[in-house]
């Protein structure tokens, strides 16, 4: 299935390692990055992606706030958001479920989980896994 | 002949990005990259790289003291530190560790090849910023005056500064002392020793300290950054 995807990280370092994990699906395509939650909704407004993979602590306007704004203004309509943050906490991933979003998944097991996460929650299913957790849930 | 490169960063994502960056250059190669800190002083006494890029922030072994160890074992190699932050005292740390290259992570996209292509050519590099707060630090105070005014630490040996942070990251000196292949009496000597030094009490003392000088870093949560606009009621 194609997935549109928007990246938004404050380091464009991680975001150049974000899009090397995802070229490897063919039918997936980074439609645009963005480097703080302003830039992120905007974007979002403009190129329409089916996933948004946000960093939780940027300038500007952090992830979370950016994630409840996209649900805000976009209500079903809106993207699917997955959180990709160094935060490994089980009170982070919380709010980040509150604020809208489909997926969180810890920076440092972005390697193991993006595809899986990028997947499901294209799919519309939940996917959570922090680093300390066994093993991801579906 | 290729420019040989080693990365270390505990974060797989990080290394990625920096592995697309570099390979771009024709020439040059990633000839291995460590998870830590331990991994990447082995990695370069068995590789041997040209230019060694180390983030500051990764467990078991942090990016200054890893900086440290490799400077110890031959100060022939060229070492770049990537950090998130640009603390005055940050700074003199890398560059008193030995490092011939500070890059901010969030410029490492535009400034990492720059700092490579110095340390290759015998030069060093700091990102404009960094030369801006070391120019001023000289402008202002004199390096030595500035150097003096330095918090009066106790001098701990690069071995109690991995023990440190090691015991700070909550190991057991049973745990260290496998990690170290030392005997746990051995551990438990340098840990006293560490605790007489800098007057500390308790472990909580000993984690307090590594924070305030760098040799743990701590996730801070999210900052809230609200633009009017942008209220949520």
């Amino acid at each position: 299935m194609a997935v549109r995807i928007l990246l938004v990280d404050d380091h464009p370092i991680v975001r150049q390692g974000l899009r090397t994990l995802l070229q490897g699906r063919g039918d997936w395509e980074v439609v645009g990055e963005a480097s703080d939650g302003v830039e992120a909704v905007e974007k979002v407004d403009s190129l329409q992606p089916d996933v948004v993979v946000l960093d939780v602590t940027m300038p500007r306007m952090n992830g979370l706030e950016a994630c409840r704004l996209i649900q805000q203004k976009h209500k079903n309509a809106g993207p699917e958001v997955l959180f990709v943050t160094q935060h490994d906490s089980p009170q982070m991933m919380r709010e980040a479920l509150d604020a809208g979003a489909r997926g969180y998944v810890v920076k440092s097991n972005a390697a193991r989980d993006l595809l899986e996460a990028v997947e499901s929650v294209s799919q519309h299913r939940v996917f959570t896994a922090l680093a300390r957790s066994p093993q991801a849930s579906c | 002949m290729k420019l040989r490169i080693l990365l270390a960063d505990d974060h797989e994502i990080v290394r990625r990005g920096l592995c697309s960056l570099l390979q771009k250059r024709e020439g040059w190669e990633v000839c291995g990259e460590a998870s830590d800190g331990r991994e990447a002083v082995e990695m370069a006494k068995k590789l041997k790289p040209d230019v060694i890029i180390v983030d500051i922030g990764m467990p078991s072994l942090n990016g200054l003291d890893t900086t440290r160890q490799l400077m110890q074992y031959d100060p022939q190699f060229k070492v770049i530190v990537l950090t998130i932050t640009d603390s005055d005292q940050v700074i003199r740390e890398a560059l008193d560790a030995g490092a011939r290259g500070f890059v901010l992570k969030s410029d490492a996209a535009r400034d990492l090849v720059s700092a490579v292509e110095a340390l290759q050519s015998r030069r060093m590099f700091f990102t404009p910023r960094v030369n801006d707060l070391v120019l001023a630090g000289f402008l202002d105070k004199g390096h030595v005056v500035a150097r003096n005014e330095a918090p009066n630490l106790p001098t701990l040996t690069v071995r109690e500064r991995e023990i440190t942070q090691l015991l700070a990251e909550g190991k057991s000196s049973k745990e260290v002392a496998t990690l170290l292949n030392l005997s746990t009496k051995t551990v438990e000597t340098h840990r006293s020793n560490i605790m007489r030094k800098l007057s500390l009490h308790s472990i909580r003392d000993l984690v307090v300290y590594a924070i305030k000088n760098n040799i743990i870093q701590i996730q801070m949560p999210a900052q809230i950054h609200r633009a009017p606009e942008t209220t949520v009621a």
